[in-house]
């Protein structure tokens, strides 16, 4: 496989020259490395990005290739962006056994091709990714993550960062501890989202057939509708509330309804979905849409 | 003739056995598809259940022996005239272990505890053994997990980080939630979405903790 790299390295002097001032009181001066790579790589190759702190920023573009650009200003890290067959690893290194969190910032730019698969762990800063449509794999800690336009089967989990997905589509499956979730204009057939302290926001289509699963401990669970939406719908809250706006068709088997907290249970027009709503002791809204 | 609902009908319904007597709950069974999937469902289970212990025969006490000794030799876990690894599991060797066997170890318990109590207590409506039963699997669960806990956070160095802060904080809201749970179950034993949330809430700690570990 044919592997084109090339790697600039630049020196930005960010302050200091611009400040003469501030060089009195600067011991060090602060510098920015800058670094591209270019990868040629196979239909669906697979990208994976390993970065503790930072920024992450995934584009697909037309181009059988991936390039990575990476930025960091500190000596105590170094980026490495490596090739082995249709894989590109890319990843920050500690040089340093003690590292303050700013000094282990480095930031990604990278693009893909359209069909490549990711997986990204990034503990802290931000992770965004536009028009890719392979799977994805997204561990975070507090970081988070932003997805645009992205097909496949998508897993994002996170500790604390929140996760927002545009136009998504294929299959999600999204988990926090205290993240709050938006899943807007969503075309999935297939979403679990679990949060416990985080509230979870639904704005997409109830596909034939699919599935959504929300749930968490507490906090909202805002579930919009339209008209001509279908679905089967169960939403239960063991301590809170549930308002609901859709007209539903009692089930068949009425004691199916949980007898503990506040549930309920009945179908949307023809029930093609299947809406599972839960919550602990947060309040769940099934709203129609505007 | 008293009619028979789902809920009635799968109380008194025996899974060994192939038709029920009662009249009412044959009727019931001929004209609710639901049941009679219910009903097939465990038939299932139940045959794939006999295949598997036909299949894969409890291995001899020799083997567990071995199993351990190599273990020891191995210095994953520390001798102790015991009764078996996994009951050592909860007597406290598991410090000894590596992270990641930890982890999954940890892990898989918590999946055999959930799994294992959902059998008996779906089969019958009684107060005091769903309590009994959380309790007892919970309790040593529990326990075992606050020690890991204590463990590596007092054997790791301080760290300021804002990561290491957010899974402290993170891990402050599970435990928060693990004994609203706790609550929930003390108070309505038999509430299968109380106990769904505690054990999800103990995975969410597992893996937390398990996270600190690894920093």
């Amino acid at each position: 496989m044919s592997t084109t790299q090339f790697v600039s390295l630049g020196f930005n002097w960010k302050t200091g020259l611009l400040a003469p001032g501030l060089l009195l009181v600067t011991s060090s001066p602060v510098f920015a490395h800058n670094i591209e790579k270019h990868f040629k790589v196979e239909p669906r190759s697979v990208v994976t990005i390993h970065n503790p702190n930072g920024k992450v920023v995934v584009k697909a573009w037309t181009k059988s290739e991936v390039m990575v650009i990476a930025t960091h200003t500190s000596d105590k890290v170094e980026v490495d962006a490596e090739q082995a067959g249709n894989r590109v690893d890319v990843t920050t290194h500690q040089l340093s056994e003690t590292i303050s969190p700013e000094d282990l910032r480095a930031d990604y730019q990278i693009n893909v091709p359209e069909d490549a698969e990711l997986q990204i762990h990034d503990d802290s800063g931000e992770v965004t990714v536009a028009n890719v449509m392979g799977d994805m794999n997204v561990e975070t800690v507090g970081a988070g993550v932003d997805l645009e336009d992205a097909a496949g089967y998508l897993t994002v989990k996170t500790v604390g960062g929140s996760f927002q997905c545009v136009r998504c589509a294929g299959r999600l499956e999204v988990s926090s501890i205290s993240g709050s979730f938006r899943l807007l204009s969503l075309r999935s057939y297939h979403v679990h989202a679990q949060t416990s302290k985080g509230n979870i926001l639904f704005d997409g289509e109830f596909l034939p057939n699919g599935i959504y699963r929300l749930k968490n401990y507490s906090g909202v669970i805002e579930v919009h509708f339209s008209p001509g939406d279908s679905f089967d719908l169960s939403a239960t809250s063991l301590k809170g509330k549930v308002n609901n706006q859709a007209s539903l068709t009692p089930p068949a088997h009425p004691d199916r309804i949980s007898k503990f907290g506040n549930a309920i249970l009945g179908t949307f027009n023809a029930g093609h979905a299947k809406v599972e709503l839960s919550s602990f002791d947060g309040t769940i809204k099934i709203l129609k849409r505007d | 003739m008293a009619t028979t609902t789902c809920r009635s009908f799968q109380e008194q319904f025996e899974p060994g056995s192939n038709s029920p007597r009662d009249v009412s709950v044959q009727a019931h069974l001929r004209d609710c598809p639901a049941c009679r999937s219910f009903v097939e469902d465990l038939g299932s289970i139940r045959a794939a259940a006999i295949e598997l212990a036909g299949s894969d025969p409890e291995p001899s006490a020799q083997i567990w022996i071995s199993l351990r000794a190599q273990l020891e030799q191995e210095g994953i876990i520390h001798g102790a005239a015991g009764k078996g690894w996994f009951a050592d599991l909860f007597r406290g060797h598991l410090g000894a272990l590596p992270r990641p066997v930890l982890a999954g170890a940890y892990l898989s318990v918590l999946l055999a505890v959930a799994f294992g109590l959902s059998g008996p207590i779906n089969s019958r409506i009684n107060r005091q053994r769903w309590l009994d039963g959380t309790q007892s699997s919970t309790t040593p669960l529990s326990a075992q997990l606050r020690s890991f806990e204590n463990d590596s956070l007092t054997s790791r160095p301080d760290t300021d980080s804002p990561v290491t802060a957010s899974l402290h904080s993170n891990l402050e809201i599970v435990d928060n939630y693990i004994s609203l749970c706790q609550d929930s179950v003390r108070e309505e034993p038999d509430n299968e979405i109380a106990r769904d949330y505690l054990y999800e809430a103990y995975q969410q700690k597992a893996d937390l903790v398990a996270q600190l570990n690894e920093r």
